[in-house]
């Protein structure tokens, strides 16, 4: 121990230790530690470098000239009394401490003036070894005038430069000095000696007085740097300017270069320091003289050899330099790499084009996941270890029947002609699958759109057909799937022979069967479903209480909402291709757009050819605009009549006249409003209480029918929609009668003719009037007729209408409001134009145009009569009640019977067919003689 | 009537007019172009005023407020834009529309902004307020819309589905006619009678407003597949529409006969025309060069 310690004691330690490492220890990640205060700091200890990594010049206010603003030059103040004090700036003014201190810009420091310094040889010069070795002379000549101390005292001492300093000499002396100095290897024998300097001093005689000189100058002793390997004192062949006279400034002569032309374009001769000659000499033909027996003559005769020496030596002279021999060897071939083959699939593009994304690939896009679509179902199944079912083979002999089906009907199975496609395979297929159907039907759910979306499903199973029918190998377990669609629509489907699109009203028995454990009341369901409205009455029923009966019908209901198909909700909402989809021509989509024209029915696009504009091709629907809008625009919010419902909920009757003062009365509404109030009439509040939710009832109990109702009765219905489509919406005549009621109002203050404003409404009328008089007076006169004719229907309804002030003048609501009789007739005119085109020929003709303008007032105030006559309210004129009794024993039950079904229609869904039939006909048969008066008007127009 | 002439020629440098449009009082008009921008121009003295940036794609169709303070434009990039005219700032930027906005138009007192779009609706925004979605949206259409006209408390909208649509927000319906044709331009005429509706069968029909009757129909000019516009003069006397043949057309509202034949470029559709609200001139928009056409003044 004390051994070591002694050994530590003696040993001398340089640089810091390591810490000592043990072996125990972890590491520490971060070993190494920065000294946290490594800045740099100036004398005052503030820090010297700000930002830029601390590496940054000195910035901030803190190491400049002291202010945080900055320098800021000192501002000039002229003033008598430091006038005097006025003193130059100086650089200095401006600078920092810092800059002034050892490493500034302008250090102040003491050091040797520079008179003093004698720095002329600071640096050893380094001279090299031109022609006139030494000190270059031009540096000697050209040197600065300043001189050193040194050189001033020593010529004040009597130095002159060019001497040397001492004791002066006499010439004798001074030779000898100069011998002694300049003698290289041994001294020269002193009897010599005296022989030169006899001879030397003969020729000094005239020096031989007494004259004293001053020593030789000192010339300095120059080394050289020896940078080159040769001997000592030798110097070869100068490494610069072997060729050429690089600096020839004296001539050829005094050229340093070695290499030369003797004679012009001769020979090079190559003169040098070296020993000797140079090796191509050619005056000297042994520079060294060596022995050998080459030298000797073997043979007698002439110097042969000097001539065979010489052709060896040029054999050619082809333009090469004397001297040297062309060569017989090729030169060694640069060896040729091919480039690199392309790849296989390499497509050359342009440099720098950039693609675009959306570029389609070369490479078919694989599809998504792990290539596992890219298998067949076979494929799928035999790596499943399926065993492919024998079904196969029924489907294969099956296909042999399907074919000649499919030829007679086209391989081109289109959603068009589906439905009528489909049924003989359907009936087909029906037979051999119906007992496995059967048998899987027993499950609970089927799936919901094989039955009465049959549409939908439809093409998937023709597709499949069409694929057994073209010997595509159906995969066994594909149709094992399809099987129970296909069968099931083979049931559904095989006994119909049209499909509606909304054939939502198909009894929904197998869709989903809620009652299944109890088979009875799933019968009593599918009885309900099949027609809800009748109650069933079997034996089961009879055994079931009342309570139980009504609660039954209320769960059923309930079911039947619940488990709606798919095409109850959405059945509406798609309709068919009116043409086969060709998606790859873009141009048929504006055909098929012009077929359907949005929605436009039939009689539109008919009467839109014919140029029969106006009521047939009018549709008017209520519209609801944004109570926004309606502020916007600054129009009242015309669906005001359904606030007053909730207002007029608790009736505030005020007879105050200022109640009414306040109310002005701005239009009809509120006019009628107005009226209804001091009336004391209840007819306005009955209708809005008592209509409107019928009628909205009514709204949605259509959509239901046509859920609900049978297949059989989607004819009828469809003829129905178009009544119920042209009856919702308010009608035109209507808002002429509000125009004119308004108007008629007008008039009244300033007794204005009502006849005249009458004639406004009639546009058509008004236009040929002011434009076409003077043209046309055939026309005129018709058109005055039908005027005339319009106008006494008019005048009953009008003229009479302003007398009866108490009366309720409002538009027709609720229900009513939204019916348009003239509509109804148009309809009915369009259809009695379609009768005429087949010309039938309605037997009763005159009788009826007898009757017209009289059923046309009667359908115009019909309605209105009913209601007021099963209501309290204003007494109607008796002239017209008087007209009403007797026309409505004359009536036609058309529009009667229209608006019984339009109300029937939210109560029953079914309506018998036969009924509508005769309806049809009826409509017909009184509608006839009106569309034939219609059309020659307007021949007469467009003739 | 007199014969119209040429008073000016402006070059405007924006590709191709999509739509010419005279501001309310018709001083300044409105220029579409396929360059992104607007321009707003002085055409009585062929003065470009300003230009607005800001679509990203062409923009099909402008209009200028009541109080010419500030436009609606809207442009193939699915967006309707409401600039500030002295700054040239847009105000706001709606984007409710699924596609290109093919026509906008402000409401009587420039309160909203209505534009139509090829995927068949009309949104109706409330340019009152900040807010963004369109206050309501008519989508009856069934097919893209081509053009609107606005009246004080009617919106009338033509589609390519042939038919109108007159949404009359007093009386709370929507009037639908259906014309056959697919319809290229609707415009009301000043008295607000009747439509005048441009059809793809290269015919003008004249309808009764309230009747939806057939008044007259205009026959000369070629429509090509062009969404070919119309104009009625001041007076609603004349009925003027472009052609695919170059040619301006000035019909006789009664008669139906062609008063007139302007040439802008032969053989270079003339799509967009604008007339001035009360004076006797009109614009007619070619290619990159809008021709103001009036009465040449006797000045001497």
């Amino acid at each position: 121990m004390t051994d070591t310690d002694s050994d530590e004691d003696n040993c001398v330690k340089y640089g810091t230790p390591l810490e000592p490492y043990e072996e125990d220890e972890v590491p520490s990640k971060r070993k190494f530690q920065q000294q946290p205060d490594q800045y740099a700091v100036d004398a005052h200890g503030r820090r010297r470098f700000h930002g830029a990594f601390t590496g940054g010049f000195s910035a901030g206010y803190g190491n400049t000239v002291g202010t945080p603003e900055g320098w800021t030059p000192s501002s000039f103040k002229s003033s008598k009394s430091e006038k005097a004090l006025f003193t130059n700036q100086r650089p200095e003014d401006f600078m920092d401490e810092e800059d002034r201190g050892e490493f500034g810009i302008a250090p102040r420091q003491m050091q040797t003036h520079s008179e003093f310094s004698g720095q002329k040889r600071q640096s050893q010069r380094h001279y090299h070894d031109g022609p006139i070795p030494g000190e270059p002379v031009l540096t000697e000549l050209v040197r600065a005038v300043h001189e050193t101390a040194a050189v001033r005292m020593l010529r004040a001492m009597g130095w002159r430069e060019g001497q040397g300093t001492g004791d002066r000499v006499t010439s004798k002396e001074k030779k000898k000095a100069k011998e002694q100095h300049k003698v290289y290897g041994c001294y020269i024998p002193e009897e010599m000696r005296q022989e030169t300097n006899a001879s030397e001093s003969s020729s000094d005689s005239e020096f031989d007085y007494d004259t004293l000189f001053a020593p030789a100058d000192y010339e300095p002793y120059i080394l050289n740097r020896k940078d080159d390997r040769f001997g000592l004192g030798y110097s070869g062949l100068s490494r610069h300017s072997v060729l050429g006279a690089m600096r020839g400034e004296y001539g050829a002569s005094t050229s340093t270069s070695h290499l030369m032309m003797k004679e012009k374009g001769k020979k090079v001769s190559i003169r040098g320091q070296a020993f000797g000659v140079g090796a191509f000499e050619a005056d000297d033909d042994d520079i060294y003289a060596t022995e050998n027996m080459s030298h000797y003559d073997f043979a007698i005769g002439g110097p042969k050899d000097d001539a065979k020496g010489k052709k060896t030596t040029k054999p050619q002279s082809g333009g090469v330099l004397e001297g040297f021999v062309k060569s017989t060897k090729p030169l060694p071939t640069v060896p040729s790499y091919p480039p690199p083959a392309l790849p296989r699939d390499y497509t050359p593009a342009v440099a720098g084009t950039k693609r675009s994304r959306f570029e389609p690939t070369d490479k078919p896009q694989r599809d998504q996941g792990l290539g596992r679509h890219e298998l067949t179902a076979a494929a799928r199944g035999e790596l499943l270890g399926e065993i492919p079912l024998k079904t196969n083979l029924q489907i294969n002999t099956l296909t042999d029947k399907e074919d000649a089906i499919a030829k007679v009907l086209g391989r081109n199975v289109n959603f068009i002609s589906q439905s009528e496609n489909k049924e003989p395979d359907e009936t087909l297929k029906n037979k051999q699958a119906d007992e496995k159907s059967n048998v899987k039907n027993n499950e609970d759910f089927i799936p919901i759109y094989s039955r009465s979306t049959s549409k939908v499903v439809n093409p998937f199973s023709s597709v499949i057909n069409n694929k057994n029918n073209e010997q595509v190998s159906v995969n066994s377990n594909l149709s094992k799937v399809i099987e129970p669609f296909a069968s099931v629509n083979a049931n559904e489907i095989g006994g119909q022979d049209f499909i509606s699109i909304k054939d939502s009203g198909n009894p929904i028995v197998k869709v989903f069967k809620p009652f299944k454990s109890d088979p009875k009341k799933q019968a009593r369901y599918e009885m309900y479903l099949k027609n809800k409205t009748t109650v069933v009455r079997d034996g089961d029923i009879d055994k079931l209480s009342e309570w139980e009966r009504e609660r039954e019908l209320a769960e059923f209901e309930q079911a039947a909402k619940l488990y709606r198909p798919l095409s109850g909700i959405m059945g509406d909402r798609f309709t068919h291709a009116s043409e086969p989809d060709d998606a790859l021509n873009p141009l048929t989509a504006v055909a098929r757009s012009s077929i359907n024209y949005g929605l436009a029915t039939k009689d539109q696009i008919e009467a839109a050819k014919k140029g029969m504009y106006g009521m047939l091709t009018r549709t008017e629907t209520s519209w609801r605009p944004e109570s926004l809008v309606c502020k916007r625009f600054n129009v009242p919010e015309p669906g005001l009549a359904r606030k007053e419902n909730i207002k007029e909920d608790k009736p505030k009757v005020s007879y105050s006249i200022f109640s009414y003062l306040e109310t002005s009365v701005h239009d009809k509404d509120s006019f009628a409003k107005e009226q209804s109030k001091f009336s004391g009439s209840k007819s306005l509040r009955w209708d809005s209480k008592e209509q409107n939710p019928s009628y909205s009832k009514a709204q949605s109990t259509n959509k239901d029918i046509t859920n609900k109702a049978d297949e059989i009765k989607t004819d009828i219905n469809k003829s129905k929609g178009v009544i119920s489509e042209e009856t919702v919406g308010f009608s035109k005549r209507i808002t002429t009668a509000e125009l004119f009621l308004k108007e008629s109002e007008k008039s009244k203050e300033s007794g204005v003719e009502v006849t005249e404003t009458i004639n406004n409404f009639d546009k058509m009328a008004l236009y040929k009037s002011i434009f076409l008089s003077d043209s046309e007076d055939d026309e005129k006169i018709d058109d005055n007729k039908d005027v005339k004719t319009k106008n006494d229907v008019k005048d009953d309804n009008f003229i009479d209408a302003p007398k009866n002030v108490e009366r309720n003048t409002s538009p027709p609501r609720g229900i009513f409001a939204n019916i348009d009789f003239d509509e109804l007739n148009s309809w009915r005119r369009k259809v009695d134009d379609k009768v005429s085109n087949k010309e039938i020929i309605g037997t009763n003709k005159e009788q009826e145009v007898k009757k017209q303008p009289t059923n046309e007032s009667k359908e115009k105030f019909g309605p209105d009569m009913d209601i007021e006559d099963g209501v309290y309210g204003p007494k109607i004129p008796e002239n017209l009640q008087k007209r009403l009794e007797s026309g409505s024993d004359k009536n036609d039950l058309s529009s009667s019977k229209e608006i019984h079904e339009i109300q029937s229609s939210s109560e029953d869904s079914w309506v018998d067919m036969n009924e509508v039939k005769e309806k049809k006909v009826k409509k017909k048969k009184s509608k006839k003689h009106k569309s034939k008066h219609k059309k020659s008007k307007h021949k007469k127009k467009y003739k | 009537m007199l014969e119209l002439t040429t008073l000016l020629t402006i070059k405007c440098k924006q590709q191709a007019i999509r739509a010419v449009r005279f501001n309310v009082d018709g001083t300044y008009c409105l220029t579409c172009g396929a360059d992104k921008k607007i321009k707003l121009w002085n055409p009585h003295r062929n003065l470009l005023l300003k230009t607005y940036g800001g679509h990203a794609n062409e923009i099909l169709d402008a209009a200028g407020s009541c109080d010419s303070s500030q436009i609606v434009s809207c442009s193939a990039d699915k967006s309707v834009i409401l600039w500030d005219v002295t700054t040239g700032q847009p105000l706001r930027r709606y984007r409710s529309q699924a596609s290109a906005v093919t026509c906008v138009k402000f409401n009587e007192e420039s309160t909203m902004a209505i534009s139509g779009s090829i995927d068949n609706t009309v949104a109706l925004f409330d340019i009152a307020s900040r807010r963004q979605e369109p206050v309501q949206v008519l989508k009856d259409a069934k097919d893209s819309i081509t053009s609107i006209q606005v009246t004080n408390h009617e919106i009338l909208t033509t589609s390519v589905d042939c038919h109108t649509r007159l949404y009359d927000i007093r009386a709370g319906k929507m009037i639908t006619d259906y014309i056959g044709h697919m319809i290229t331009f609707g415009t009301l005429t000043h008295d607000g009678q009747c439509y005048i509706l441009s059809c793809a069968d290269s015919t003008i029909k004249l309808f009764d407003k309230d009747s939806g009757e057939l008044l007259n129909t205009f026959q000369g000019h070629e429509s090509g597949d062009l969404l070919l516009e119309n104009a009625i003069n001041e007076k609603d006397s004349h009925i003027i529409s472009g052609s695919k043949t170059g040619e301006i057309f000035y019909w006789d509202l009664i008669s139906s006969s062609i008063t007139q034949k302007l040439i802008h470029t032969k053989n270079k559709a003339t799509v967009s025309i604008s007339h001035h609200p009360t004076d006797n001139f009109l614009l007619t928009a070619c290619e990159d060069e809008i021709k103001l056409w009036g009465n040449a003044k006797m000045e001497e």
